[in-house]
């Protein structure tokens, strides 16, 4: 009972001591599943002595993070929803947005298929269920099967907006529950088509299509059509001394951007 | 402790019971006896009110839903965007009517080139498969090869810096001794990564050669066709070219496959130009629809978001006016009042809004009809199907005609209820309701408008039952009658054990067994030639209705069996005795006498297991596929090899990153009560039926 005490106390005593120096870092998983934790390991071998406390469940848990804790940082692969600000307001808060880099969506194919390249416009005839035949954009004959993220997700909106016309998804389509099942389900399906984060293109048995003629590849961020920015959201004036310096850091510095690159993402500066 | 004050409290009672109630130990005048009944009771009540708070929580919010449901069919109907989609259903019977001519006439170009293309097919298999085998050297040997090609881009930069340093400078020697620096290690690793490239090289060359005959490399994939016999020798030599490392171009054999076949396609396609040109002017005579639909689109779409701007102004300004309130400056009180006051709150004119959509009625009649007779001269124009030869073709045409049909209902029906459209006819509360109960679409997160009809996830939830349902009662009953009844002592007490074990198995890694292994099996299997009879196969996807109904009926197989196991256990003994005394055999005992008697037993059984299988989520969601769409019983049986979406699957999938009170988060509420009525009627029938059995 003792010790059990003794322990007790002495946790409550190591929180209290690194209560000033904690960032809490909650919201999407895009960039929480492997970005932001590699971030703040870098950051804290940079000789900052800082605690950090991260969750990925999906970019609108950022926005009601932030509202219990202003002092945090939420994360969101998705721009800021008009209701969502609404709801800061009554607080009395404003939103601050950083961009933390920025991401391609791939377009990818099972490695067995013959087409190499999609427009634009096929890419949206397919997702939407116009397209139901890989012959009709010069592969071998066999009916497609779409893998799409499910309906929650802020790669499936942005999807919509930037690969079609902001259409409907087909009613074929299936909903895959991340990124790595898409990828997966690919592999495993020669008519298979789906899409998934520069991040996940590299998988084995997928390979990703030219998209308008341009690959997906880090290179040609800036003519590939299917690109968005990732960002971190802050309240003004109420983010935290040590959460602002981390941002500022994981923005700018150069380190910070060698590690944006290397988990599958185009680096903000 | 407790154990020895029993025994104080039983010695007393049997010495002097009449001073037992004064000697115990009281709290408020409660004895002991008292108290630990309380407490019970007050566990038993405590699951009764959770309960009832469950169910009120979720009818209150579920039934919220209805309002909403209606208030957002008012918005899709008050925006136009109902007009507009009489012409996206004119557009979407167009684009599958001219999507399937479009297949039929590929299957047709593609058919001429077809060994080619199969040869191409298999090369492409081949060389993905080698690169599996391969993977861990052909990595390294590529990320080395990469890295190298660095090295030397680095160290030609850095002589040329070299040499382009002047010599007059300041630091002229600390530059130069560092660029010098930098070129010896740059050097030494040049050198040290060329060794390596080459030792990964042969390394790659020798693992090649190992297994470039291997059965694993020439596994064309499930449901690919073999390439002919006569071209795997050169196939193989191809591909050996491909894989090694030093030669980057395509091997001469498959540069040649790709050029005749190509040039037969081109040949094939000039052959069949009328088709084509047929193909092409459909495509081009829907353009006008098309462009006329997508003007109306975004008027609609501004119409709609004023709307929801106009719904939603009252609570902005609250926002605003309770921001104000709490700003901790009064420059930021200034700001936010003013914002405030910006927020207008009125109601937005529909008649106006509707103006153009009443204005298009003329414009759309005279786009349609001109559609519609060329539609009906360029379909008399495509082949019959006894001019085509491939089986996809002749299919294709047979969809086409179905389509073509749809296509012409769909316009003359529109024709009509298109003039009847009033942007301001109400929409009554029972329409939001079956709109909900028979709606065909579930789409959610929508760019245009959210549809929440329940029919695509209840037909799946259903399906998938069915099948388990089909498949785990007679195995579980007859494991449970034959357990129970005809089994050896040491079989029982080795047979059930186990099956009830199946249900300590959680369903999450019954569901990873479900992707990773199950899925592919039966997808494997459903290829194999002589099972061809069976209904869906070849089955194109690994994760199926079927793939989930089978998980499901090995989950609900001990339920099943325990309760039905149960229900003959009930059978009173003398009825087993005075048939086998009577002279029956064991098995008529067993099949007259038992199981008659414990009938209504083993039906409560099967509907719990109803019960169970309907609200199982982790399995379904992982392995069902996840297609929110009406199964296509046109394929009659066939129908278990599609995808599917269930209504647990939904909730599970949906309600993570929902808006809490919005509409979608109250329609998934909706979803979860029409699960809850359903295990509540099934366990309701499954104690009526268990009465019956009481009665006995």
């Amino acid at each position: 009972m003792k010790k059990t005490l003794a322990i007790f106390a002495a946790a409550t005593l190591a929180l209290g001591a690194n209560a000033e120096d904690k960032i809490v870092i909650k919201g999407s998983d895009t960039l929480g599943a492997k970005m932001v934790p590699q971030l703040a390991e870098a950051y804290k071998e940079a000789g900052n002595e800082v605690n950090f406390e991260i969750a990925a469940e999906g970019s609108s848990t950022a926005f009601t993070h932030l509202q219990a804790d202003p002092a945090g940082i939420g994360m969101s692969s998705r721009n800021i929803k008009d209701s969502e600000v609404e709801t800061f307001t009554a607080k009395g808060m404003e939103i601050k947005d950083w961009t933390g880099a920025y991401d391609m969506i791939g377009v990818i194919v099972n490695e067995k298929n013959g087409v190499e390249a999609l427009t634009l416009e096929q890419v949206e005839g397919i997702f939407t269920g116009d397209i139901t035949d890989w012959s009709e954009v010069g592969g071998d004959a066999g009916p497609i099967s779409v893998y799409t993220r499910n309906t929650s997700s802020g790669t499936y909106k942005s999807f919509q907006g930037m690969a079609m016309n902001k259409r409907d998804y087909g009613a074929d389509t299936q909903k895959m529950a991340g990124n790595e099942q898409i990828a997966e389900e690919v592999a495993k399906n020669a008519n298979g088509i789906g899409y998934v984060g520069l991040a996940y293109t590299e998988k084995d048995g997928i390979k990703t299509v030219k998209v308008d003629d341009v690959a997906c590849e880090p290179e040609s961020a800036a003519d590939y059509p299917i690109a968005r920015s990732l960002h971190y959201y802050t309240v003004k004036g109420k983010l935290s001394e040590a959460g602002a310096k981390f941002l500022a850091w994981a923005t700018t510095d150069e380190k910070a951007a060698e590690i944006v690159e290397r988990v599958g993402f185009i680096p903000a500066n | 402790m407790s154990s020895s004050e029993n025994k104080e409290a039983d010695g007393s009672s049997a010495e002097e019971s009449g001073q037992f109630r004064n000697r115990g130990f009281k709290i408020l005048g409660l004895s002991k006896q008292d108290l630990i009944r309380i407490f019970f009771g007050g566990n038993a009540s405590v699951a009764i009110v959770v309960l009832v708070l469950i169910c009120v929580f979720l009818a209150r919010e579920a039934f919220m839903f209805f309002p909403d449901h209606h208030h957002d069919l008012k918005a899709y109907r008050q925006s136009g965007q109902e007009y507009v989609d009489f012409a996206s259903d004119e557009i979407k019977a167009h684009t599958n009517l001219y999507s399937s001519l479009n297949i039929a006439y590929f299957a047709e170009v593609n058919r001429t080139a077809k060994t080619e293309d199969t040869i191409l097919r298999a090369y492409r298999a081949l060389m993905a498969n080698l690169e599996n085998v391969t993977a861990k050297t052909w990595g390294r040997f590529e990320r080395d090869l990469d890295r190298l090609e660095d090295v030397e881009d680095d160290l030609s930069d850095a002589k040329e810096d070299l040499e382009e340093l002047d010599p007059e400078a300041e630091d002229f020697a600390a530059k130069q001794q560092e660029l010098n620096q930098e070129i010896e290690s740059l050097s030494s690793e040049q050198s040290q990564l060329t060794t390596r490239v080459e030792e990964l090289r042969e390394k790659l060359k020798k693992e090649v050669d190992l297994v470039i005959d291997s059965e694993e490399v020439w596994n064309m994939g499930v449901g690919a066709e073999e390439p002919p016999a006569e071209s795997k020798a050169k196939l193989r030599e191809a591909v050996l070219l491909s894989a090694s490392p030093e030669i980057d171009d395509e091997p001469e054999y498959i540069t040649g496959l790709k050029a005749v076949s190509k040039e037969k396609k081109a040949k094939a396609a000039e052959e069949l130009s009328d088709f084509k040109d047929t193909v092409k002017a459909m495509q081009a005579s829907i353009r006008p629809l098309k462009s006329f639909q997508s003007e109306l689109r975004s008027i609609a779409s501004k119409n709609k978001s004023e709307i929801v701007s106009f719904s939603t102004a009252a609570g902005r300004k609250e926002a605003w006016e309770k921001g104000a309130q709490n700003a901790a400056t009064e420059e930021e009180r200034q700001r936010m009042a003013a914002e405030a006051e910006k927020v207008v709150i009125k109601e937005p004119d529909y008649a106006a809004l509707n103006q153009p959509f009443y204005e298009s009625l003329g414009k759309h009649a005279e786009l349609i009809a001109p559609i519609e007779v060329e539609m009906a001269q360029l379909y008399a124009q495509i082949p019959s199907k006894k001019e085509v030869q491939t089986k996809s073709a002749k299919e294709n045409l047979d969809r086409a005609a179905v389509f073509y049909e749809r296509f012409e209902n769909t316009v003359s029906k529109n024709r009509e209820e298109i003039k009847e459209w009033r942007h301001d006819k109400p929409i009554t509360v029972p329409e939001s309701v079956t709109a909900f109960l028979f709606g065909r679409n579930w789409i959610s997160n929508s760019s245009w408008h959210d549809f929440y009809g329940i029919l695509p996830i209840f037909t799946g939830s259903f399906l998938i039952s069915i099948i388990a349902l089909t498949v785990a009662v007679p195995f579980a009953v007859s494991a449970a009658i034959y357990v129970n009844q005809l089994a050896p002592h040491r079989e029982q007490n080795f047979i059930k054990p186990a099956i009830e074990f199946i249900e300590a198995i959680p369903s999450v890694v019954l569901g990873f067994f479900g992707i990773l292994v199950f899925g592919e099996t039966l997808r494997a299997v459903s290829q194999v030639e002589w099972l061809q009879w069976v209904p869906g196969f070849p089955m194109a996807e690994r994760l199926t209705i079927l793939n989930a109904g089978l998980l499901l009926a090995f989950m609900a197989i001990p339920t099943i069996f325990t309760l039905t196991e149960d229900a003959l256990n009930n059978v009173p003994q003398a009825f087993t005795e005075n048939s086998l005394a009577m002279g029956a055999s064991k098995l008529q005992t067993v099949f007259r006498v038992v199981v008659p008697t414990a009938v209504s037993g083993v039906l409560a059984a099967i509907l719990l297991g109803f019960g169970r299988i309907i609200g199982e989520t982790m399995v379904v969601l992982l392995v069902a596929g996840n297609k929110i769409k009406i199964p296509d019983f046109t394929e009659g049986l066939g129908v278990i090899a599609q995808p599917a979406h269930t209504m647990t699957g939904i909730i599970a999938q949906e309600l993570g990153e929902v808006d809490q009170g919005s509409l979608h988060w109250r329609a998934l509420f909706m979803v979860g009560m029409v699960l809850f009525c359903i295990s509540l009627l099934v366990n309701f029938a499954a104690q009526k039926v268990l009465k019956k059995l009481s009665k006995i």
